[in-house]
């Protein structure tokens, strides 16, 4: 329970406190949202959380075609950019998702993406926009596709003392997420289905969260969509192959046989959203 | 703490209420601690203590926060407003004034952090929001006797006033 607490000022300094501690000995704290609770439940137990809270990645910039969403950035910051609902309503609808306003006012993207949950309502339209991740660590930057960091459950690829920076996903993109879960707010989906559609060929990109362990896009049911505006038979096939596709989980929130029945529904009519103005 | 290195017990300052206060903490202190344990304000609840209820919600700049999920260190410097301090604000009185005479309170144990979260929306997103977004808005926070349909006309009241 007890650690100390260090609030570096610069990128550098962060990942130097993160990379040079042992093993398990420093944790990064963005919202501590994810962590706090960890901690409290005994599932990690770190001596010194290094504060992500001074350093300057609570922004939010368009550049060329893409939105740059800072790693650090409080959820409900992004939520309440007035251009979101319009340009990206898929990321709109996920990040309304998260828990609550107040949990919003301090969670962040870095923190969800880094704590790589199942069921986070983030993971899966980020996969559908195919976002990228900036990080900084101890032999410098690099930008990778999300698939390339999720590793698993509270497991991903960054080495250690390796921090997310930023989060990159075009700046606007017809997109929906859907979801299910037993209360609307501050509980934790059951399925969660992204879809984006993108201007070019291949023009959907669909995703799956709260099935696996780790969230992930549907190259087969992408490949059913090869249309921009795809008529009911193939929105029809492509929910039966969303509900057919590799075995879901079965836990205390939700019986495989139910997800299969979420996921076709919720495919459906995430798809009617985006291609019926 | 400030600087890179902890010390484990270090000073810090808070607007708490409006008045300024100097305390020291543990850097692993979360604010809702320090409010009901170290400045004696009651008034903020423990409720679930993983982010989950509402009852501990507390303005922090002016942001509903969830204090049991947050460190009083990483919100040193900065304006904290509790329920006991929310009257001051005039949004905030409306908020009091509407649950009481609506009866928005059974056991009472959820309100303060009703009464907080609900004026920090409304000061958020002014009034011009829809009744409907105010109370999905209010999700976050659980009523355990679930007296929600006063606390509907008493936000649906404060949202026809404040507008
Ligand atoms: C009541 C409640 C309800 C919730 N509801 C939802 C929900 O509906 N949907 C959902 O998806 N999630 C939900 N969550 C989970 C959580 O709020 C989110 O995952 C949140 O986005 C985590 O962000 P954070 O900034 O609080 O992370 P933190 O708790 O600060 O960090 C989480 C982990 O990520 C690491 N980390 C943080 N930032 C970085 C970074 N920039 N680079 C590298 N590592 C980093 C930390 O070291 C830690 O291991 C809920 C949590 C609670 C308590």
């Amino acid at each position: 329970m007890a650690f100390s607490l260090a609030v570096p000022r610069s990128p550098a300094e962060a990942v130097r406190l993160l990379a040079d501690a042992p093993p398990g000995g420093a944790e990064a704290l963005a919202g501590g949202t994810d962590l706090l609770l960890d901690i409290d439940a005994g599932r990690v137990a770190p001596s010194r959380l290094i504060s992500l809270g001074r350093l300057p990645w609570r922004t939010l910039r368009r550049s060329g075609g893409d939105l740059v969403i800072g790693a650090t950035l409080p959820l409900r910051d992004l939520e309440r950019d007035p251009r979101l609902p319009r340009d990206l309503p898929g990321l709109y609808r996920a990040v309304r998702a998260v828990g609550s306003v107040a949990l919003r006012h301090r969670a962040t993207m870095g923190g969800n993406i880094a704590r790589s949950s199942p069921s986070s309502d983030l993971l899966p339209i980020l996969l559908a926009l195919e976002a990228r991740v900036r990080l900084v660590g101890p032999s410098g930057p690099r930008e990778l596709p999300l698939p390339e960091l999720l590793k698993g459950p509270r497991e991903t690829t960054r080495v250690p003392g390796e921090l997310i920076a930023a989060i990159v996903v075009p700046a606007r993109r017809p997109s929906a997420y859907l979801w299910q879960r037993v209360r609307p707010s501050n509980d934790i989906s059951q399925v969660g289905v992204a879809v984006a559609r993108r201007e070019r060929p291949p023009y959907w990109r669909v995703a799956l969260g709260g099935v696996w362990p780790v969230p992930a896009r549907l190259s087969s049911v992408e490949a059913i969509l090869d249309s921009p505006d795809p008529g009911d038979i193939a929105v029809e096939l492509a929910a039966q192959e969303a509900a057919r596709c590799a075995p879901f989980v079965t836990d205390k929130r939700a019986t495989e046989a139910y997800r299969r029945r979420l996921v076709a529904t919720l495919l459906r009519r995430a798809l009617r959203e985006v291609t019926v103005p | 703490m400030t600087g890179g290195e902890g010390t484990g017990n270090a000073a810090l300052a808070l607007t708490v209420n409006g008045r300024r206060r100097r305390i020291r903490a543990p850097d692993a202190e979360r604010l809702l601690d320090t409010l009901r344990w170290r400045l004696g304000l009651k008034g903020t609840k423990e409720g679930c203590r993983s982010g989950g209820c509402g009852a501990c919600t507390v303005l922090v700049d002016g942001r509903s926060t969830l204090s049991c999920l947050t460190l009083t260190h990483e919100v040193a410097g900065a304006t904290v407003t509790t329920v006991e301090g929310i009257g001051r604000d005039p949004v905030g009185r409306r908020v009091q004034a509407a649950f009481a005479r609506e009866n928005a309170v059974q056991c009472g144990y959820c309100t303060p952090g009703f009464v907080v979260a609900l004026t920090g929306l409304l000061r958020e997103r002014g009034p011009k929001l829809p009744p409907e977004r105010l109370l999905e808005d209010l999700g976050g926070n659980l009523c355990r006797c679930t007296g929600y349909a006063a606390i509907r006309r008493a936000t649906e009241a404060v949202c026809r006033e404040v507008g």
